[in-house]
């Protein structure tokens, strides 16, 4: 760390003045673009003349990293990346970050409130211009409409993390009586949330960075970028780093690890047992750690006894003398070992207890809370916005999909759970959908499922800053300033080193576009005096209460982009003191799960064979998309401007195929057609997608029509335990289109 | 003030094809849309071996700055030339759009840039350099693969590595003295 960040400042301060004379700079195009605009009268024209550096973060995917907004003349010119970010996004701007200049002037975003014309259907985008007024009033008309007619559970609210002003729309969902908000982990993270916060108390994150030994299932972090995890990978220790990667593609990180196995799909669990077998029978665990610091070791021991090698090496399709040596080599190398969990969780069904399992194999050989090691999260505190929900006298049932996995979060619900009982109406129906930039319509598995929730909607009001697929299908759509324009409120991102972020406008919103929280202020003022009054606060004085304790975050935030404590981790924190398990320690035998009639120790099942002539579809991110969000970007699309299928070239001998040609790709819930891409890349039972297009919304001018959505293929099978949605189980058949 | 020579190394092991390069350089320099516009790319070498024995390298790449020019050498009305610090310039006004010059790189660096009327390339951020800023591919880059300084000064990083590693630049056999460095 202490290297890295010496490297920074000489990085900053290396360059003296040159002797050469200034080259012309061509003029923006950006400019062209605003000039043409505010000719037409379409917008005003830019002011605020002069140069400034904003500083703000970005927020075009999760990680937040920090940028400088070089703004000239009123127009953003450049998103250069903020060194004082180092500690989290090591100062620097991805594809993404840097493309996301064109989010502000991209001629598809959402410029003003839209309603659905009168008479015609959803989905035919029909749109006409309205004002706010009218908008607003529409939204609230129909909230009001659905209580007295249902009750107020019957609106959904759907939402998603990263934008730092979800909490509001939450809150909106609170006070308006709906228990039913939708959020994006059982999409996303949930096993990995219940599998390592069964075992730890909490999800940690793994010291990458210190790390002299990693392995890795498929969390693809030369692709699915996260930082500062991404960046280090490369960056770290150079020669004396060990990566093992997992993955049935021979992805981007497989390119740099040092051993790539293309495991059999949803065989992970094997390969992580078989390790446990190894370690424990050859007596390679840290017995002082397991004594101190967890419960249940003697329970694992007998348990793992069946799980060989060779055993594996079926299952998996990885050599037993890989397993075994690689099994070594981790306990060896341990603590500075960590078998990373990575983010995206949702692989199979039985993705709980599979993440279970790489939390039990990192606690035997004491990867905890050590340098190099899995690290719990350190926070910074943040004053609380306290609200109190208006009581109603009426009957609100509780939540839809109660009772559908073993652990719902209240918060975020399960996805496929819910919408399988709202297409039930069980118990009750589901009328009105409210959307803070989720976009189901691409992530939830089964399109035409989702599609049809949407078609039983009285309404739908989508608030976004783009016209998803989500809403193209909806009766209002309502656009917010992105997150160029916007003041967000003051987020704390939890970490090995924690940090404060935020974000402060660059420019004044453009067009007719708002702040969320003046949107969601607007409705509830419609709804009922009750409501408005928990909104009854400027965003300045928001920011103010969040630092009530200590102003001086504020204050960096606004002249450094971020808040930090230490630009060193705290390692050891937990030591000494109960982990948030039932026993207080790092429960290896989980007695939680066996009151719930679960395993209680992860036991292998075996996945469901890949029958004769089809093909297990697997999906992934790649560093240029945020998952159904940036596709249409312009920087971005003339990067990747459509997906594919990966093919192996056996398998498309076989078929007849050939590379570059269309193809029909079906599964038992849908069809798409895009471009076959035969490559080695790939094992010969899968085929893989990138996530992202095949959109529904023609407004996405620059992607619509090109490539196939997962969504439309991908069966909405889930997790029981944490209601993860398992993308991973759906077979495909392959045909010349 | 003495003048500068300036190189770019780059130590490719540590791509990972994210092209955040080229989509800041585009975003930096008014490149307009399209995908046979850019100052910069990064190639996905060809796959190595045979499933699942594979490998692959990402190779960045952009103008040269070659110290022998043969872009200059051919440029009818001296629209490019080489500055005092090595880089290697076009002079839009001079530019009469004949596209010798881009017949004569032997890198396909250089596009014709429809909204300037007049063909581009990179400049190494010469307009950064002159602020004190890194060029904006380097400043932008996750893993570090591109380092950009003064050969002139021996204790610059990209002296001190050029120093300490083996290295090498693409088609040496064309004798253009490149200031890109790739290390080995
Ligand atoms: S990783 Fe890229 S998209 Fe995500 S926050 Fe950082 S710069 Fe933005
Ligand atoms: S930014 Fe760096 S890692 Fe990414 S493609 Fe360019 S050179 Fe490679
Ligand atoms: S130095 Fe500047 S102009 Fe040259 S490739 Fe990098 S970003 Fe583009």
């Amino acid at each position: 760390m202490a290297r890295l960040l010496e490297k920074k400042v000489s990085r900053r301060h290396f360059m003296g003045l040159s002797s050469c004379a200034l080259a012309t700079i061509a003029i923006g195009s950006q400019v062209k673009v605003l000039k043409a605009l505010a000719k037409d009268g379409r917008i005003d024209a830019p002011t605020g003349l002069g140069s400034k550096d904003v500083y703000s973060s970005c927020g075009m995917c999760v990680n937040k990293c920090g940028f400088i907004a070089r703004v000239k003349d009123g127009v953003i010119q450049k998103l250069d990346p903020n060194p004082e970010f180092f500690i989290r996004s090591r100062a620097m701007l991805c594809a993404r970050g840097n493309a996301g200049v064109k989010v502000v002037y991209d001629p598809d975003r959402l410029k003003y409130p839209l309603v659905r014309v009168e008479g015609s259907k959803r989905g035919e985008g029909k749109f006409r211009r309205a004002t706010w007024e009218e908008a607003l009033d529409l939204v609230a008309k129909n909230m009001n409409e659905i209580k007295d007619k249902y009750s107020r559970a019957s609106v959904m609210f759907a939402s998603t993390e990263g934008t730092f002003s979800e909490h509001f729309f939450t809150q909106l969902a609170e006070c308006y009586g709906s228990p039913n908000t939708l959020r994006h982990p059982t999409l996303c993270l949930s096993s990995n949330i219940q599998g390592f916060g069964a075992t730890f108390g909490t999800n940690p994150t793994p010291d990458v960075l210190n790390a002299d030994f990693i392995i890795m299932s498929g969390a693809n972090r030369s692709e699915a970028l996260m930082t500062p995890d991404s960046i280090d990978l490369l960056r770290g220790d150079g020669g004396k780093r060990k990566l093992i990667y997992l993955d049935p593609r021979f992805t981007k990180t497989s390119a740099k690890a040092d051993e790539w196995y293309p495991i059999k799909p949803g065989t992970d669990m094997a390969f992580i047992l078989a390790m446990i077998h190894v370690i424990v029978t050859e007596n390679l665990q840290d017995q002082a750690f397991i004594d101190e610091f967890t419960v249940g070791f003697e329970q694992l021991v007998p348990h793992v006894a069946p799980y060989t090698p060779e055993w594996a090496a079926t299952e998996c399709e990885i050599p037993a003398a890989d397993i075994r040596r690689i099994a070594k080599e981790f306990a060896a190398a341990a603590p500075r070992a960590v078998y990373y969990q990575g983010r995206r969780s949702s692989f199979m069904a039985n993705d709980t207890q599979m993440r279970r399992a790489m939390a039990i194999l990192n606690a035997i050989v004491g990867n905890w809370d050590t340098k190099g090691g899995l690290i719990p999260n350190a926070n910074i505190e943040l004053t609380k916005h306290d609200y109190l929900a208006p009581w109603y006298d009426e009957d609100i049932p509780g939540r839809l999909d109660e009772g559908s996995v073993t652990y719902l979060s209240e918060k975020d619900g399960a996805w496929p759970a819910f919408r399988d009982r709202a297409l039930a109406a069980d118990p009750y129906p589901i009328k009105g959908m409210m959307v803070y930039k989720q976009n189901p319509l691409a992530s939830v598995p089964n399109r035409a499922k989702t599609l049809k929730l949407m078609e039983q909607m009285d309404f739908i009001c989508t608030i976004d800053i783009t016209m998803s697929d989500t809403a193209w299908y909806s009766d209002v759509v309502l656009p917010e300033a992105t997150y160029l324009e916007r003041q967000d409120p003051l987020e704390a991102l939890g970490g090995i080193v924690p940090v404060v972020a935020f974000r402060q406008p660059c420019i004044p919103p453009m067009f007719e576009s708002k702040e969320s929280l003046w949107i969601i202020q607007e409705i509830a003022k419609r709804l009922s005096e009750e409501i408005a009054a928990e909104f009854d606060f400027t965003m300045e004085e928001h920011l103010h209460h969040q630092v009530k304790h200590n102003p001086q975050i504020l204050e960096d935030l606004r002249t450094k982009g971020i808040y930090y404590e230490s630009t060193e981790p705290n390692y050891g924190r937990t030591r000494g003191t109960a982990l948030k398990t039932k026993s207080g320690k790092i429960e290896i035998f989980s007695q939680k799960y066996a009151d719930n009639g679960l395993d209680p120790l992860p036991v292998y099942t075996r996945p469901t064979a890949v029958p004769s002539n089809r093909y297990r579809l697997l999906v992934g991110r790649h560093a240029y998309f945020t998952h159904g969000t940036t596709a249409n970007n312009p920087y971005l699309h003339d990067i990747m401007p459509e997906n594919t299928l990966w093919l192996n070239p056996v398998e498309a001998q076989k078929l007849g195929l050939k590379n570059g040609q269309m193809v029909k790709v079906r599964s038992a819930v849908g069809e798409e057609k895009l471009k076959l891409e035969v490559t080695q890349k790939i094992r010969p039972d899968s085929v893989y997608m990138a996530h992202g297009f095949g959109v529904l919304s023609k407004a996405q001018t620059n992607i619509y029509g090109k490539g196939g959505s997962d969504a439309a293929l991908i069966e909405e099978k889930y997790c029981p335990i944490s209601g993860n949605v398992a993308m991973h189980e759906t077979f495909v058949e392959i045909l010349p289109a | 003030m003495s003048n500068k020579r300036y190189a770019m190394v780059l130590d490719t092991r540590k791509c990972i094809d994210c092209k955040a390069c080229t989509v800041a350089c585009k975003a930096e320099n008014h490149v307009p849309l399209g995908r046979e516009n850019y100052r910069n790319w990064v190639m996905e070498e060809a796959l190595r071996g045979r499933y699942p024995n594979l490998g692959q390298e990402f190779t960045p790449g952009q103008c040269m700055h070659c110290a022998n020019t043969p872009c200059k050498r051919v440029c009818p009305t001296k629209a490019t030339g080489v500055n005092a610090d090595g880089i290697v310039t076009v002079e839009n006004k001079k530019c009469i759009g004949c596209k010798y010059c881009m017949t004569a790189c032997p890198y396909n660096a250089r596009y014709y840039n429809e909204e300037i009327g007049a063909v581009d390339k990179c400049t190494f951020c010469e307009h950064r350099i002159l602020t004190g800023r890194e060029p904006a591919c380097v400043e932008t880059c996750p893993t570090r693969v591109r380092v950009f300084g003064d050969l002139n000064d021996p204790n610059s990083e990209v002296s001190l590595l050029l120093a300490k590693h083996p290295h090498r630049v693409m088609k040496p056999e064309m004798g253009t003295k490149p200031y890109l460095f790739y290390l080995i």
